[in-house]
């Protein structure tokens, strides 16, 4: 399987690549202003409004850097109602893609009282690599909240 | 947003170009090369590399792209409208011809290696089978097998035989592998860009070609992979 790698802090992170619809560079976004944490606007996205989500500021409560390292992963998201959505993620350094097995990730053995979008982790020369599970990535309510507003435009 | 702390004292640090002074651009005295061969091969060259992607953005760099991509005719294709989808194809050349493939179908691009023959093949297209990192998949002539004319390609690809590739492409059911002179690498294109096949394409058999995509100043023919696959199929029975 393919995944795409991006950084949080110093920790090395990965989605699968078949859930990325693209990549983007940072680009200027349209504030959005009473958002909950983490969603820090929306970008026009070939004429469709998509949210832009700061990985860091959900994570780690700092924003992403502002360098050319730093760009927007576009994920298809799914919605309670079953439809696809699209998902802008602000992440670090996401330069990178890795082809690994699915059976590499292994479970980190610190289920309990981690975020819930956190997955298993895989170990190479430099480390662990850790899963993110997109479908996780929001709590319920401000996927509803998100989506609501992106369909009411 | 702005730059932590932390990323500002890592700008500032100079590039040291080690591939300058001990690598193959100097004297070749790293004890690493012997590892890596080439310094393009080695984890210090490619952190390098990887930082100047950390630097800041340029003026002007985010509002560039949000105008970019705010408008559909540059901002490239969402899966939002079926019937203007993004698609994206792997463009090789087989001689004088471009053609191109569904990326997806793609297994494996590789060195070309020795095609074992197999004995009592008669079939023109069936050219013997390959080693793919032990597996043995039997490698065809995409010229023969849709018919393309190879003459003038043989001439043009001794020039070029550093570009040669061979390609493992398939599905569930089974995998083939050809040839090809030279792959140029993954094209996207949305679906309303394709064109119907001129008439004037008669050295690719319409059979197999399924659309024309205009790219640089060429003309890329767009293989059907189904109907190439069951051919190829038919040509080992």
């Amino acid at each position: 399987m393919l995944f795409l790698m991006f950084s949080l802090g110093t920790d090395r992170y990965v989605l699968d690549a078949g859930e990325v619809e693209a990549i983007l560079p940072l680009m200027a976004t349209k504030a959005l202003p009473g958002a909950p944490r983490g969603v820090v606007g929306a970008i026009n996205y070939r004429g469709r409004p998509v949210p832009l989500i700061d990985l860091n500021v959900l994570t780690l409560g700092r924003p992403a850097a502002a360098v050319l390292s730093t760009r927007i992963i576009l994920v298809r998201y799914p919605a309670a109602d079953g439809d696809i959505h699209l998902l802008g993620l602000i992440a670090e350094r996401a330069t990178e893609t890795i082809e690994r097995a699915a059976s590499d990730f292994v479970a980190s053995g610190v289920e309990a009282g981690i975020p819930a979008y956190l997955g298993p982790v895989a170990s190479d020369a430099r480390g662990l690599i850790q899963r993110v599970r997109t479908e996780r990535l929001l709590p319920a309510d401000i996927r509803d909240i998100l989506f609501r507003r992106a369909e009411t435009d | 947003m702005t730059g932590t702390g932390a990323d500002e004292t890592r700008l500032d640090q100079p590039i040291d170009a080690c591939w300058r002074r001990i690598g193959v651009s100097g004297d070749r005295s790293c004890p690493k090369l012997a590892e890596h061969l080439h310094c393009r091969n080695c984890p210090v060259h490619e952190a390098a590399a990887r930082r100047l992607l950390d630097r800041p953005l340029p003026a002007e760099y985010r509002e560039e792209w949000a105008r970019h991509y705010a408008n559909p005719e540059t901002g490239g294709s969402g899966t939002g409208d079926a019937e203007d989808a993004l698609q994206t194809v792997v463009v090789f050349r087989l001689g004088d011809e471009w053609l191109a493939l569904p990326t997806a179908i793609f297994e494996e691009i590789a060195e070309p290696r020795p095609i074992r023959s197999l004995p009592h093949r008669r079939n023109k297209a069936i050219l013997g089978i390959v080693n793919v990192r032990g597996e043995l998949i039997v490698c065809a002539s995409l010229a023969a097998l849709i018919g393309i004319d190879e003459q003038g390609a043989t001439e043009r690809s001794a020039r070029a035989n550093g570009f040669r590739r061979l390609v493992v492409i398939g599905h569930d059911q089974g995998r083939m592998a050809f040839i090809v002179d030279e792959v140029h690498g993954i094209l996207r294109h949305r679906r309303s860009e394709l064109r119907p096949v001129p008439a004037t394409i008669g050295k690719t058999p319409s059979a197999f070609s399924i659309a024309a995509l205009p790219w640089k100043d060429q003309t890329v023919g767009c293989l059907d992979e189904a109907r190439l696959l069951a051919a190829f199929d038919r040509s080992l029975a």
